[in-house]
């Protein structure tokens, strides 16, 4: 299983790298189905963050001890 | 307090009236001076000249100079106008100063307190602008080599602008339409006024002490919409430039439009034209995401599903020339072997069998000619007996070992040949070992057999026979038995005994048998 710590771009990273591996043929048939089921894991992964994840606005607000607060966004009209 | 300049307010130039008729202390002259200059300058006045003797003190006040070809002007401007100054001053720029002029009654000095001074023929801003370039530049904020890449797919991006404005409506349009799975921080500035540079470096810095609380920020666009110059100053602050360089989350700038080009971008890892342009910098387009996924997907799949045939075509042609076209062929040839093993004892034995037979054969031979003993026969019949029970105990031993074979057969074809053989082979050894002894043992007691029946035949002797009307006719002398005539001649003396005794005779009419083929 892909670790819950990889990024998008380091899974998609990995994904490119398995494929280059298993197009060149270097490496032996179980090392390449091995190669290739973490590859459609990785693919899986990559699909979840991205459906997973929506959109979020919010507004950043300093706080007195320079911390920075979330809280939500309202869009203001100018003035 | 002090009134606009007016022409008519300027006193007499020779009012001695007023003047007292004695000597003057320094203090009342300089009064009367303070009095003239300051009821007769206007409270403003632009003085245009060169800047020399620039000296900027520890307490942050200025002090200078401006002098022309014939006259020279001291000068001062307290910290806080200096500090607004956009440009650096120096020695030999032609200034235009606008201050008050006042008198110094302690060092009975009259000078210009200046609280603007601007370049001649170049704007200040402009100048300013030129001036920090050259310094930054030279400190290397703007090498290329400094910038930081942006990520291809950030989780979350961070707005440093004013929170209202159609900056920020134009970025979070643009960025929700792309890469709806994104998080989007605003952190609202002024951008532009006294003090915007300073909060728009803060929140450069804020953000990047606190990215890790915020759970990471990928990216950070710095900005604004379109404006005067004044109205962009804030971003060709140095305050804020340093404050990008400084940034480990890489950002994008985005201040006006496109002709605007700022400090701030030429040290921004990256300069967007605008801030919708920022927008579409800073994220990609989902819907190509998932495309390119899914083109990596299929070349993930080609490529298995490409080396497993090319595995499989490489397993047919190993499987086609290989023992495994033939899986029994390694079984045979040790079957074969174990044959050729069970062949030599089996030929050996034959060979002793047959000299043995042949040797029984003789015997009986004998035994036929002399008419044997029924004692004799029956030694014969045990012999043949022997024979037979050492012929099936051979050939049972060699059925156990073809079942032996057979079985490791059996285990050959489940179990991996590389790792039976060698055991099997030592079996094999084991078994032909056995089978040599075995019929080493069959033979010796067959020999030993063989041997008694001789010795009972030899000590029955010929007496035996003698009763039956055999004799035997031996030499006088030397007693060497008769076989044949050319042992003796005509009245040879011999001795021939027969079953209870001997006589003598004599040796007459040698006749030679007629031989026959």
């Amino acid at each position: 299983m892909a670790k819950p710590k990889l990024t998008f771009e380091e899974a998609l990273k990995q994904l490119e790298t398995i494929a280059e591996q298993i197009e060149q043929g270097k490496i032996g048939l179980e090392e390449s189905i091995a190669q290739y089921e973490q590859g459609m894991t990785l693919v899986r992964y990559c699909r979840e963050v991205l459906s997973k994840a929506e959109l979020r606005i919010q507004r950043l607000q300093q706080r007195g001890d320079g911390t920075l607060e979330v809280t939500p966004f309202e869009p203001q009209a100018e003035p | 307090m002090r009134k606009p300049f007016d022409p008519s307010l300027v006193p007499d130039p020779t009012p001695t009236a007023a003047l007292p008729s004695g000597p003057l202390s320094v203090s009342q002259l300089t009064a009367i001076i303070k009095r003239a200059i300051e009821t007769t300058l206007p409270a403003t006045v632009h003085v245009l000249g060169e800047l020399s003797n620039l000296k900027r003190h520890s307490s942050g006040h200025l002090y200078f100079t401006l002098k022309d070809r014939s006259s020279e002007l001291a000068c001062v401007m307290w910290r806080s106008e200096a500090a607004k100054m956009k440009f650096t001053p120096a020695d030999g720029m032609e200034v235009i100063a606008t201050g008050t002029v006042e008198v110094f009654e302690r060092a009975g000095r009259y000078q210009l307190y200046a609280r603007k001074i601007e370049p001649r023929g170049v704007g200040s801003l402009e100048l300013a602008f030129r001036q920090l370039c050259e310094k930054l530049a030279q400190e290397g904020l703007f090498d290329a080599g400094r910038k930081k890449p942006l990520p291809a797919y950030p989780n979350r991006v961070v707005l440093v602008t004013s929170p209202t404005g159609a900056a920020v409506t134009d970025m979070l349009r643009t960025l929700t339409r792309r890469f709806p799975c994104l998080g989007v921080l605003v952190y609202p500035v002024r951008v532009q006024g006294d003090g915007a540079a300073a909060e728009i470096a803060a929140a450069i810095r804020n953000v990047n002490r606190c990215a890790e609380s915020l759970g990471g920020v990928d990216v950070m666009i710095v900005g604004r919409g379109g404006g005067s110059v004044e109205d962009l100053w804030a971003f060709n602050e140095e305050v804020v430039a340093r404050a990008i360089f400084a940034s480990r989350i890489p950002i994008i700038s985005a201040v006006g439009h496109e002709v605007d080009v700022t400090i701030a971008d030429l040290v921004a890892d990256v300069r967007a034209a605008t801030p919708t342009a920022a927008a579409e910098l800073a994220v990609p387009v989902l819907e190509d995401v998932l495309a390119g996924l899914a083109i990596l997907e299929g070349r993930l799949r080609r490529a298995a599903v490409g080396q497993t045939a090319l595995a499989g075509a490489r397993l047919g042609g190993v499987v086609a020339r290989g023992p495994f076209r033939e899986p029994l062929a390694v079984v045979r040839r040790r079957e074969q072997f174990l044959d050729e093993l069970a062949d030599r004892p089996g030929r050996a034995l034959r060979v002793r069998m047959q000299a043995v037979r042949r040797r029984v054969e003789a015997l009986e031979a004998v035994v036929q000619r002399i008419a044997p003993h029924a004692y004799l026969l029956r030694s014969a019949v045990r012999l043949r007996d022997a024979e037979h029970r050492l012929r099936r105990a051979v050939e049972r031993l060699l059925e156990r070992m073809r079942q032996g074979a057979a079985a490791a057969q059996q285990r050959l074809r489940t179990a991996s040949p590389a790792t039976l053989l060698p055991r099997w082979g030592e079996r094999l050894t084991r078994h032909e070992g056995a089978m040599l002894a075995a019929v080493r043992h069959a033979h010796s007691l067959l020999r030993e057999r063989v041997q008694l029946k001789e010795e009972v035949l030899s000590a029955l002797s010929y007496k035996s026979v003698l009763g039956r009307g055999f004799s035997i006719t031996r030499l006088k002398r030397g007693r060497a038995v008769v076989r044949s005539l050319a042992q003796i001649h005509d009245h040879d003396r011999t001795l021939t005994e027969v079953a209870d005794g001997e006589f003598e005779a004599e040796v007459l009419n040698l006749r030679q048998l007629e031989l026959f083929e």
